[in-house]
């Protein structure tokens, strides 16, 4: 198993590393550098050029392009994420602030698409061929087809305006803070941005069950005299696990792509809408931060998957 | 021949006669009359025209891909008339899907903009499809480090959320039409590069690609002339689906302002004023419309592309 997990992350690193290089190298491109954002164009006009490049000298702006990527990268490291250009805060401090609201409404939408994902794709397979299937296939491919932010506006229209259950919204209001009072502000976006990952979930459990119950095991199984929904659950459900929690790792990118859009939406105060924000004011080093954590993010996530993948099911970590 | 097989009704053996013999005889009685026909349609076309679903999505999809072509036919309006005394008016027999802010129709906005909104995803999932086999079944055949770079390209592009890395490049390169064709293409090749590359490889083993191996074929002859063909099912049904995924991107980036400028009428562009909680509210007809018509239209590439996969599939064929 460790021998397993370590070469997971000998070919994680390299590829981590060659990430960070393409966005430093994309990041020198932009417009500017560090000078130019610290002095006002005003100023700049009348300053003599030598006093400029002394400038750039002194802060290692001059410096060879890998020399640069080496000092980024070890500040990098160590915790130093560089500076805003519009708000002038360090990046790491925005980052800390906005990812626990992204973190609370990703980990809610995985939650419920997991959780209706598996139940809905499990209907699907045992009642297969008949109208509650077709019916629930149809609607599985609806859902991947309605844009997840024109969802939104209808959730909110409907249940926000008109019936004025939940909050427009937002992620708490001033003064009331604890879990109760935020849990009406979570559920809609949260849902919405479960929808298409369910429909994938769904779509998957079903094949993947399928292909379950057609083994030779639960033909033994239901010889023995097994009762059918120990047969579907116990053999059949747990076999096909394995392939679905792959597939939603292989999803998880989706999930961060589309939790961008679904908080501009919900007016939700986490990193896609502040990536958003960013991208729209072209602070290139928050937008290159941001994208690189989330890079980081997912390649992290898929060793976590592939770690639990080949804890549940030896042939993975022994066949490669 | 027919002299000296025993016709229908003649048979001497004491065998029971089933259902099959007497459709045996149905068929043979066609023959000899000369109305029998073998299907002239491969089964490609029979398995995917008696896919219902499919069907429906290839109705809507030329309904509305037709609609959007023959806009000026169909309306009378021009997507950026501005006219300031018809503002913000619900649906009337004039303005079939109401007026915006600007007092322009929206009716008229959503046919043109059907025109830029597919041309993109189209465009850009055949650009995409078109890279991605070029480089997929060539260095899959090749082999050795040509494979393991691209196969590494691939990989760092996929472990992007993609919307993250267009909306980086969006960031970089500028707002406009090309860009975005371009941004797709460039984030998007990588899924129908894998697949062809996979599918590649396990064609290049069969027999007949080592017979024309050892007739001295160039590899690119072989590759392109010989191999792609056979793989082009599972190509199409990619394409089609990335189209599906391409407008939906179009859609979310342009909803946001940052897609297409705003100047050009697209789906999502039409849909960017729902922001607006006051829109959205009291001014259903400037975003319901279009947001329904985004994802019939999504729902339709995606039944076709289903049916495809379905008529394709050599392991579903009986």
């Amino acid at each position: 198993m460790l021998t397993y997990i370590i070469r997971r992350l000998l070919t994680l690193i390299p590829m981590a590393l060659v990430i960070s290089f393409l966005v430093y190298g994309g990041l020198e491109l932009t417009p500017g550098d560090a000078v130019s954002h610290m002095i006002p164009p005003e100023m700049a006009g009348t300053l003599p050029p030598e006093r400029l490049d002394a400038l750039r000298d002194s802060l290692g702006l001059n410096d060879p392009f890998i020399v640069r990527y080496g000092i980024w990268l070890s500040g990098l490291l160590q915790g130093n994420f560089g500076y805003s250009l519009t708000a002038g805060v360090p990046i790491r401090q925005i980052v800390l602030d906005r990812l626990p609201a992204t973190l609370e409404m990703a980990a809610a939408a995985l939650v419920f698409s997991t959780l209706f994902g598996l139940i809905l794709g499990t209907i699907s397979a045992l009642t297969r061929g008949t109208t509650a299937d077709h019916t629930l296939t149809v609607v599985g491919m609806i859902g991947v087809s309605i844009p997840e932010f024109f969802f939104g506006l209808v959730a909110i229209l409907v249940f926000a305006l008109n019936l004025g259950w939940l909050p427009v919204g937002g992620r708490m209001l001033p003064g009331y803070e604890t879990f109760f009072d935020r849990l009406p502000h979570l559920v809609m976006p949260a849902l919405v941005l479960s929808i298409m990952m369910t429909a994938g979930v769904m779509r998957y459990t079903r094949s993947s069950m399928l292909d379950a119950l057609s083994k030779e095991f639960v033909k033994t199984a239901r010889s023995k005299g097994m009762p059918e929904w120990r047969v579907n659950l116990l053999h059949g459900l747990r076999v096909a696990l394995t392939p679905v929690i792959v597939l939603i790792s292989f999803r998880l990118p989706i999930l961060i792509g589309g939790s961008v859009i679904i908080e501009e939406v919900f007016q939700w105060p986490g990193i896609g809408s502040e990536f958003i924000a960013a991208v729209r004011s072209q602070d290139y080093p928050l937008v290159m931060m941001i994208a690189l954590l989330s890079v980081i993010a997912v390649l992290l996530a898929s060793l976590i998957v592939d770690i639990l993948t080949a804890l549940i099911d030896p042939r993975v970590r022994l066949g490669e | 021949m027919t002299a000296t097989l025993p016709g229908p009704g003649t048979r001497t053996t004491a065998r029971p006669r089933t259902r099959h013999d007497r459709q045996f005889d149905r068929i043979r009685a066609r023959e000899e009359a000369g109305t029998f026909k073998a299907p002239v349609q491969g089964r490609f076309f029979s398995k995917f025209r008696s896919n219902k679903l499919a069907m429906i999505g290839l109705v809507v999809f030329s309904v509305i891909v037709l609609a959007s072509i023959c806009a000026p036919l169909l309306t009378t309006h021009d997507p950026q008339q501005i006219n300031l005394r018809a503002m913000l008016q619900p649906p009337s027999a004039d303005h079939w899907f109401g007026t915006d802010r600007t007092g322009r129709d929206v009716f008229a906005r959503v046919l043109y903009g059907g025109q830029v909104s597919i041309l993109v995803g189209l465009g850009s999932a055949l650009m995409a499809t078109i890279i991605g086999v070029l480089i997929g079944i060539y260095t899959a055949y090749v082999g050795g480090w040509v494979d393991a770079l691209a196969m590494r390209i691939s990989e760092i592009l996929m472990a992007f959320p993609q919307i993250i890395l267009v909306l980086m490049l969006v960031a970089i390169l500028g707002q406009s039409l090309s860009n975005l064709v371009l941004i797709f293409t460039l984030t998007g090749w990588g899924g129908i590069y894998r697949m062809a590359r996979a599918r590649m490889l396990s064609l290049r083993e069969e027999d007949y690609v080592q017979a024309l191996r050892a007739f001295g074929l160039a590899p690119a002859l072989i590759a392109y002339k010989h191999i792609l063909p056979n793989a082009l099912g599972p190509i199409m049904v990619n394409t089609t689906l990335s189209t599906a995924a391409f407008i939906l991107q179009e859609a979310g980036l342009s909803f946001l302002g940052l897609g297409v400028p705003l100047s050009t009428p697209t789906w999502g562009n039409i849909l960017n004023v729902a922001q607006d909680l006051r829109v959205l509210e009291n001014n259903w007809w400037l975003w319901l419309p279009v947001g329904i018509v985004i994802s019939l239209f999504v729902l339709s590439v995606n039944l076709i592309g289903d049916g495809l996969r379905d008529a394709t599939d050599p392991s579903q064929q009986g």
